[in-house]
């Protein structure tokens, strides 16, 4: 009888977890972050990028596959999300490698200044609620998100039920918009104002022990797996946190540490906070605003960074080759896509 | 209400007390061949002194306070002057139930009706008893605690019934009370800003939020109970479709009523004594039985609503004999049945403005406002604005009626082992619907305040 109730409970679990499953994918939130994943990882087939960025907005908008690709014939895809704490990087780049294997990772650090033991709920959920489920997921709910919040992270469902209301067809056919940007996503807003961090020191602080302990993970998994990786800092206003109480209150002296720790592991760090006048970046008029790169800010981003990928690294140049001809169609869709957001705003 | 560890003091306490009186009573029943009257005196004495330091206990957490600021406020009247100090911890969660369950022990060995328990450790199962400990229902122990003793093997149909009943429950607090509960709120939390059918619909469904909040927690105990191989109380037999209030005190909180009816009423004479003193009985049983709710002067007019319900109905009955009589009314048509059940329902409903209001004040600002006439608001949409929009008002109407319709159905056969006896993919589709419904109707999850069983405060 016990066998019959374990056998009978078991078939009825299963059946169960997969009808909840299907409700997870109808009632999540449908962002483009969700797209960015669908499509940029789990519908893409394996191997499919030489680079691989990541990070939070400040990557997110900073570097554009599509430039990487056009100037430089580097295939890449940007998984940065807004606000994505460090200790979710370490876990996406966890399941993006487990696609991809041995890219070359650009990594932006700014949320190493994040002093919060967890980053803020609906920032995570752009990469936890998004990621199918895996050993990474569940291990980077354990470590990215507070417990009485873990359960809702397991099961979406909980969380978004409520949603029965609002839901569209979005929700129920959503996955199959080719994502052309490479998860590229960038303003268009000219800041206008100069940078007001312009200083600069020698000094250096600890970081943040638990972004510290993430930037350690990240490098010990670089060298584990054998890829190469680059960190980054794109260009922002030093003092654009403001007087946020969750963030370090001396980033130059941070980052200092970081250039430190970079240059003792033979990690390249390019810190484009420092790198302005180098690559003719205009602080007025590439910022968005204080903490964000415009789209023509971005161009200058990738150029450079393009630029060090193409001279430091052994990469093929695929632009001739015609199995990558969509990425000519989605470099010229992005630019015309690009173009008409900033007609209608001009 | 207080989930404070240190209170496991009390029920500790509690069940010391009565387990050791069980044993000094039965002492005492075999001893009564040498000295009769010296042993019923002691017995009556064991039982006085359990009586006492059990309510002793109650009465400090749930009534000191009430009666020290009534008394107060009497004599301020007076224009006496005095100052009862407070007691200020709060209620030790599911108090009012376990000492009622212990009581029942003692009161039954003191009766012969069961034998003292010698094992202290099944003994204070009975009283500790989890899936009733904190709301019931409360269990007699002569009833209860000869299960303690029993072998109890795993049968898969028993747990999955168990299961199916503990899934009802689930549904009936989450999906129907607690949804309800958002526009109940939301009105009598705010009484002045509403009139008309607006309180009228707030109170329609705190009837059948109280009910389904109440009978999930019962639905849920005794599914728990049936998966563990106990057989707890009855707590609801479809209350709303009584025919007369009394006849609703034998279907809403069934444990409660019999505990009263066992344990007070009985005791005081029932109704086999004159008019006068029925009706006496009446009034004290229900002045005791509003007291219980809650150590407040709404919980006590409720009490007494439904004493006045029962003795006027006792003192009309010739009239309605009357009246059935000249008027000629088949006294077994639907068309009176409707007639009863509605008005009871519409008494019962009555009631529950002073039970739900909180305070006296509110409730009678509440029964003021709703004698006004708006059924505009059916029509321009601000009825969707107490809380549920249009969409969750819908659900709550559709609630309402699946739970009469279950109410109908369990009349006249048992839903669950109707359910066993259809095929597998008819059972399993039904089960996971269920839980499917719960997942996306339920109120429930970070987005929306966890609401506690309403009979937990009491």
């Amino acid at each position: 009888m016990v066998r019959k109730a374990m056998v009978k409970g078991s078939v009825f679990l299963v059946l169960l977890m997969s009808i909840i499953a299907i409700l997870n994918s109808i009632f999540i939130l449908k962002t483009v972050h969700r797209d960015k994943l669908i499509e940029g990882l789990y519908n893409q087939p394996s191997d499919a990028y030489d680079v691989v960025l990541m990070g939070s907005s400040h990557m997110n908008g900073g570097l554009d596959p599509n430039v990487l690709w056009h100037q430089y014939g580097i295939t890449s895809f940007n998984y940065a999300t807004g606000g994505q704490p460090i200790d979710v990087t370490y876990y996406l780049l966890k399941e993006v490698l487990e696609k991809h294997k041995n890219p070359i990772v650009v990594m932006d650090l700014y949320y190493l200044g994040s002093t919060d033991e967890y980053g803020e709920e609906g920032y995570v959920r752009y990469v936890l609620d998004n990621m199918n489920f895996s050993m990474n997921k569940l291990v980077a709910i354990i470590n990215c998100t507070p417990l009485k919040d873990r359960i809702d992270y397991l099961f979406p469902i909980f969380e978004y039920h409520d949603r029965w209301k609002e839901l569209t067809a979005k929700d129920f056919n959503y996955g199959s918009n080719a994502n052309y940007a490479k998860g590229f996503e960038a303003g268009i807003e000219k800041y206008g104002k100069d940078d007001s961090s312009n200083i600069s020191t020698t000094k250096t602080i600890d970081l943040p022990p638990k972004t510290m302990e993430y930037l350690v993970k990240i490098i010990d998994l670089s060298k584990k797996d054998g890829f190469k990786l680059i960190f980054t800092n794109t260009p922002y206003d030093y003092n654009s946190p403001g007087e946020s109480s969750s963030w370090v209150k001396e980033p130059i002296e941070m980052f200092n540490k970081v250039a430190e720790i970079a240059k003792e592991n033979n990690i390249p760090f390019i810190n484009y906070c420092d790198k302005m006048s180098d690559i003719g970046f205009d602080f007025k008029e590439d910022m968005n605003n204080a903490g964000h790169v415009n789209i023509w800010g971005a161009v200058k981003v990738t150029m450079d960074m393009g630029k060090f990928l193409k001279e430091n690294y052994s990469l093929v140049d695929h632009r001739t080759d015609n199995k990558y001809a969509q990425w000519n169609s989605d470099y010229v869709r992005s630019q015309a896509a690009s173009l008409s957001v900033e007609n209608k705003s001009s | 209400m207080s989930w404070n560890p240190i209170y496991c003091i009390f029920i500790a306490t509690s069940t010391l007390i009565t387990y050791s009186s069980g044993l000094l009573i039965e002492k005492e029943t075999k001893h009564k061949q040498y000295d009769e009257e010296r042993s019923v005196r002691l017995k009556k004495f064991w039982v006085f002194l359990n009586l006492l330091s059990n309510l002793g206990i109650l009465f400090l957490f749930k009534y000191y306070n009430f009666f020290g600021t009534t008394l107060v406020e009497i004599f301020s009247f007076l224009h006496i002057n005095t100052h009862i100090p407070s007691f200020d911890y709060i209620l030790p969660v599911g108090i009012s139930f376990y000492t009622f369950q212990a009581l029942s022990y003692t009161i039954d060995v003191y009766r012969n009706d069961v034998k003292a328990q010698k094992n202290l450790g099944k003994y204070a199962l009975f009283v500790s008893f989890f899936p009733q400990l904190l709301a019931g229902p409360i269990g007699k122990s002569k009833n209860m605690l000869h299960q303690f003793d029993e072998k109890h093997s795993f049968d898969y149909d028993r747990v999955k019934n168990g299961l199916i009943l503990m899934l009802w429950g689930v549904i009936q607090k989450t999906v129907i009370a607690d949804r309800l509960g958002e526009l109940v709120n939301t009105v009598y939390k705010n009484p002045s800003n509403y009139q008309g059918f607006e309180i009228a619909i707030a109170t329609l469904f705190y009837a059948f939020e109280i009910y389904c909040d109440f009978s999930a927690y019962s639905d849920i105990a005794i599914g728990a109970g049936e998966v563990l191989g106990f057989r707890l109380p009855k707590n609801f037999e479809r209350p709303y479709f009584s025919k007369s209030i009394k006849e609703f005190w034998r279907r809403w909180h069934i444990t409660l009523g019999a505990w009263f009816k066992d344990y007070l009423y009985i005791p005081l004479g029932g109704n086999r004594c004159s008019k006068l003193r029925y009706y006496y009985n009446i009034l004290v049983v229900f002045f005791v039985c509003g007291l219980w709710h809650g150590a407040a002067i709404n919980f006590i007019i409720w009490g007494a609503i439904h004493s006045i319900y029962q003795i006027t109905g006792d003192m009309l009955k010739p009239v309605k004999k009357t009246m059935i009589k000249k008027l000629n009314i088949n006294t077994k048509g639907f068309g009176l049945k409707l007639f009863q059940v509605m008005v009871t329902f519409a008494l019962v409903d009555f009631a529950w403005i002073f039970f739900k209001a909180g305070t006296f004040t509110i409730a009678i600002t509440l029964i003021r406002k709703m004698f006004y006439f708006n059924p505009w608001i059916f029509i321009d949409g601000s009825i969707f604005k107490l809380g549920l929009d249009q969409k969750d008002f819908s659900i709550s109407i559709l609630c309402v009626g699946v739970v009469l319709v279950v109410n109908m159905m369990q009349r006249t056969r048992n839903l669950r082992s109707e359910l066993s006896k259809q095929n597998i993919v008819f059972r399993w589709s039904v089960y996971l619907t269920t839980v499917v419904i719960i997942l996306i109707f339920g109120i429930y999850g970070p987005r929306f305040n966890p609401q506690q069983f309403i009979y937990l405060q009491f």
